[in-house]
């Protein structure tokens, strides 16, 4: 109880005396921003999988061209999962003059198996869980305005006859289907038959949709790879692999690298301020043990103390943890219209690990050190501590390393990072320690340049430390502007101005040349017309067995390869060389296939002997048509597809699209500006949540620059009072001083410009995968920022230093 | 006459009450003369000091020293005339720990812009008779010799007078009758004035003149 009171009054009074600001500030920061990113990433991911479940419909998702798996999967009776069966084809529907080619989709009655619909009637926009109704059909606002419908208007499809109930807004199932390229409709599954539109032959797709439990869908899934016929493919829950998916997952990334090199600096800081701190309580311990005090009643003590510091860091920094992540996903609230879910216990783990690795690695062997002071400290001023500084550093670096391990969760990559960033900091600092040159004898006091320089000289290894945190504050502040100034518009130069924002699909080979025609008449410059048909590759073994690529391809046949694509092996079409085809890198990857592999290519009826001739690296994210398998044409003489291009409609054109549609109506025309939109929107949000993370990192950075010059000026104090005895002006050492630290001040901006160099391009080509551009301004923002940073904050502390009269700076 | 203090007066303000630290101290000192200040603890040795060499400034009162009225100077002049004409000796040595024993003789030299300040350094350390420890830091002397090193750096600077605040106070007997001894008998070599704060009585006794203080005042 004693010991509780003692420590309680001894952090109350290092409190009030800011004797722990440093501390207190640092751990703060850290659990600020690591609550903030870990709560923010938490609910982040939680919301994109909820998404992609719903992008699925269901947690698995099998795929069939045939209708006998429904009956078998039926007569499994699998426990503890729903299943849903939907029926996806194309067809022309008609309203009174007017017709349009759809893609419908008949769904039972457990449709939807997860997620929501959002629908529109005449009562307004409302949320349903069913099917439609017997007998009516729901349509998308594309289709509803190409057959200029009401609600209530009849439609026929087949044989049959519908009503028009509903305009769909939102669909959970996106991901359904070969035929979403046309408009669409949803229908009851009981309305098929009588439709009579599918016969015998007719292209059609079977999905099956199933939700549970993982083992359970484990279960259905094993059975689903015994029952998998040719052509068949199961589908279950993978990582969102859409460009704005990716840009979320690499920020997240970003955030969290962020947040542990403000970890790793905060770290840096509280251990400076832990020496301090033992150094201020030599003399309280030594007078403790003289008194007594056993060894582990101080400890206890300390102890204590520590933890009433933890918990007062908790509060504070999980409050602005929590008003962090909440800025953040304001942000991106446009993106996830529905409030985002709760966030787990994982980010009050890793935040409450962090407060303990940095306390036992970074303040706990200070105190040991401290413990060890001799109690005959009390009658000699000068011994010192005992305890060598090797095992503090030792534990620093433990803690160093087991942080990286907290939050890369990877064993392998946190031996990577730890190595680089010794690896880093020692070539960093061993070069700033050589560069500022061997020691001369003398202070060289006789003016203040050469009492600068050597100074600068002098303090080699403080100097270069205060330099790294300099460089490192000012890298990441110059990001932060540059990322806030320039990224965006980074980003939209990269898309060309006339980059297409319309595809056109499903374009018969009697109306290419005609639509060729209308676009030309009308100005608009379209990319090449890629021939499309569906395909599935069957891989010919060396034994001549036939093992089946699971799943089918849309290929297409051209001479030239398409804008950027890039051949990463084997060779593209040439005069001598047009049997093989060309893979994208990520299905050659997946299938394992490699150059010279013999294939099959099968494409309805027929059957194409090939062979794999190159790989390509395809950017998905050129808005122009992309294909995972390229052949050579005259290996597909004869082969009936249709065609797919896509152009650009200048904003004052926008009616062109629906009057193509019109002139030609199986073709179909989406405009992608609304995606180019959300991704110009998320890359913004992105980017002020990077700010922010960089933000709060530099200011972690500029507190341990500033603590690590503040510890530096502890020494100077001495040695400006003793300067000044011995005859030195206040403006001598002021002006050197200034001279010093303008000089580390242009050192740590130059080196600060060429860390936000690397930085910014790191961020273009890695998170944001734009092309890297080079900020001139940078390099000068860099020493500026130096210089006036580094000054003004030197300028503070000797002003303090030499303000006061150099007797009473002699007593302290 | 080197120094010159008149009606000095020294108070410091201790919350709501002013505390007089030295009242109506008066006296002289010539050139190449030694003075001894002595008292109990408290009675404001070390604040006479400060001021005698320009470190503080008094509440009122005159200092002349050499000549130059040292009470109407301010921070920066009273640092000229300290690096021109003022020597110290510290109990605490007040040797900067990161500079060799000769790089702290050199200090004095360096600051007033002499021509060659190692070799005059190395003349005074090997006056005090440490030659052999010129490269070493402050850390790896004994105290003793750190205060020797002091004395070194004192008297290399060519002062008109030397203050020494209880320079063997932090030595044992043997170390504190060498050092006091060095003292003297490198000041008799410059004609400097000395004036040494101490509590030593045998190491008072062998300056030219004596002043007691007892609560501030001088006790005749």
């Amino acid at each position: 109880m004693m010991l509780l009171s003692l420590s309680f009054k001894i952090f109350a009074r290092e409190l009030r005396s800011g004797y722990l600001t440093s501390i207190l500030v640092s751990l703060i920061l850290a659990i600020t921003i690591v609550s903030g990113i870990s709560l923010f990433t938490d609910r982040l991911e939680k919301a994109l999988n909820t998404e992609t479940e719903e992008f699925l419909g269901g947690n698995l998702k099998f795929e069939s061209n045939q209708n006998t798996a429904k009956d078998k999967i039926a007569e499994q009776d699998f426990e503890g999962i729903n299943f849903m069966e939907m029926v996806l084809f194309a067809s022309v529907i008609f309203a009174d003059e007017d017709m349009q080619l759809s893609s419908v989709k008949a769904v039972d009655n457990a449709y939807p198996l997860i997620g929501e619909l959002e629908l529109e009637n005449e009562s307004g926009i409302f949320i349903t869980k069913k099917n439609p109704d017997l007998g009516t059909v729901w349509m998308d606002e594309r289709l509803q305005n190409l057959l200029n419908l009401n609600y209530g208007d009849k439609i026929f499809l087949g044989d049959s006859e519908f009503i028009f109930d509903a305009t769909i807004l939102y669909e959970p199932d996106r991901a359904s289907g070969n035929f979403a390229f046309a408009p669409k409709t949803i229908m009851n599954l009981a309305d098929v038959a009588s439709t009579n539109i599918i016969q015998p032959g007719s292209r059609v797709e079977y999905n099956y949709l199933f939700s549970g439990n993982d083992e359970n869908i484990r279960k259905v899934r094993d059975y689903l790879e015994i029952i998998k016929e040719n052509g068949d493919d199961i589908e279950s829950l993978s990582e969102d692999s859409s460009s704005l998916g990716r840009t979320i997952e690499r920020s997240e990334n970003f955030f969290l690298l962020g947040g542990l090199i403000a970890v790793l600096l905060s770290a840096c800081t509280i251990g400076i301020a832990s020496q301090r701190f033992t150094r201020r309580h030599v003399s309280y311990v030594a007078m403790l043990k003289t008194l007594g005090m056993q060894i582990f009643q101080i400890r206890m003590m300390y102890f204590l103390l520590f933890v009433f510091l933890t918990l007062l860091t908790l509060i504070i920094g999980l409050s602005l943890g929590w008003i962090l992540q909440s800025q953040f996903i304001d942000l991106m609230s446009s993106y996830f219209p529905t409030e985002l879910p709760v966030p787990g216990f994982y980010p009050i783990l890793i935040t409450c690990g962090t407060v303990v690795i940095c306390q036992f690695g970074f303040i706990y062997p200070h105190i040991t050190k401290l413990l060890a002071i001799s109690p005959m400290r009390v009658l000699k001023d000068d011994i010192s501590f005992s305890y060598g500084s090797i095992p503090v550093f030792v534990m620093g670096l433990i803690a160093f390393f087991l942080l990286l391990y907290l939050y890369t969760n990877q064993l392998t990559l946190s031996l990577i990072i730890f190595m680089g960033v010794i690896g880093f900091s020692v070539l960093g600092i061993g070069s700033i320690y050589f560069l500022l040159g061997k020691n001369k004898t003398g202070l060289g006091a006789t003016g203040p340049m050469t009492l600068a320089l050597s100074e600068l000289r002098r303090r080699k290894l403080g100097n270069s430390f205060q330099i790294f945190a300099f460089t490192v504050a000012i890298g990441l502040s110059l990001i932060t502007f540059s990322a806030s100034q320039n990224l965006l518009g980074s980003w939209q130069t990269s898309i060309p101005d006339d980059s297409p924002n319309n595809f056109a699909i499903n374009i018969t080979p009697e109306d290419k040349n005609s639509m060729q025609s209308y676009l030309d008449e009308n100005g608009i410059k379209s990319k090449p017309f890629y021939p499309v048909t569906n395909a599935s590759i069957l891989k010919k073994e060396k034994q001549d067995d036939e093992d089946l690529i699971d799943r089918n391809f849309n290929i297409t046949w051209i001479e030239d390869l398409p804008e950027q694509n890039t051949i990463s092996e084997g060779k593209w079409f040439d005069a001598y060389q047009v049997n093989g085809i060309s893979v994208s890198d990520d299905i050659a990857e997946r299938y394992k296939l490699e150059i010279g592999d013999e294939v099959y290519l099968k494409l309805g009826e027929q059957k194409i002997e090939s062979y794999v001739q190159s790989i390509r690296v395809v950017n998905w994210d050129n808005f122009s048509p992309n294909f995972f398998v390229i052949g050579h044409p005259s290996l597909f003489e004869n082969i009936s597809s249709t065609y797919i291009t896509s152009f650009y409609i200048p904003s004052n054109k926008q009616y062109l699209a629906a009057d193509l549609m019109r002139e030609f109506r199986t073709v179909s025309v989406f405009s992608i500006e609304e995606l180019i939109e959300q991704v110009k929107e998320i890359i913004e949000q992105v980017t002020q949540a990077l700010n922010s993370i960089l933000l709060l990192t530099s200011l972690s950075a500029l507190f341990l620059a500033f603590s690590a010059l503040q510890d530096g000026f502890s020494v100077r104090k001495h040695q400006s009072a003793v300067l000044r005895t011995l005859g030195a002006t206040n403006s001598l050492i002021k002006s050197s001083t200034l001279i010093e630290f303008t000089m580390l001040g242009v050192i740590s901006g130059s080196l600060g410009s060429l860390v936000a160099y690397g930085g910014i391009y790191f961020i273009e080509t890695r998170v944001f995968e734009t092309s890297a551009n080079f900020y001139p301004e940078i390099s000068l923002l860099g020493p500026l920022l130096g210089i006036t940073v580094v000054s003004s904050l030197c300028y503070y502390l000797i002003n303090g230093i030499t303000k006061q009269s150099p007797k009473k700076l002699l007593m302290q | 006459m080197i120094l010159e203090v008149n009606n000095l007066r020294k108070e410091v303000s201790s919350g709501d009450n002013q505390l007089v630290i030295l009242d109506n101290v008066s006296f002289n000192l010539n050139e190449g003369q030694s003075l001894a200040i002595t008292g109990p603890s408290g009675s404001g040795k070390s604040t006479l000091l400060g001021l005698l060499a320009g470190l503080d400034e008094a509440s009122s009162g005159q200092i002349h020293l050499d000549g130059e009225a040292l009470h109407e100077l301010d921070e920066e002049q009273r640092a000229v005339l300290r690096k021109d004409k003022v020597g110290f000796v510290f109990q605490s040595f007040e040797l900067l720990p990161s500079l060799t024993a000769l790089e702290n003789v050199m200090l004095p030299s360096e600051l007033k812009a002499e021509d060659d300040p190692e070799q005059r350094a190395k003349y005074f350390l090997n006056r005090v008779g440490l030659s052999e420890r010129e490269k070493h830091y402050p850390k790896q002397l004994s105290g003793g010799e750190q205060q020797r090193v002091a004395i070194a750096r004192a008297f290399a600077c060519s002062a008109k007078i030397l203050f020494a605040d209880e320079p063997t106070g932090n030595l044992d007997p043997k170390n504190g009758e060498m050092v006091s001894n060095l003292l003297f008998e490198v000041n008799s070599e410059t004609d400097n004035a000395l004036v040494i704060v101490t509590h030593d009585h045998d190491l008072a006794d062998k300056c030219d003149k004596k002043i007691e203080l007892k609560l501030g005042k001088i006790v005749e």
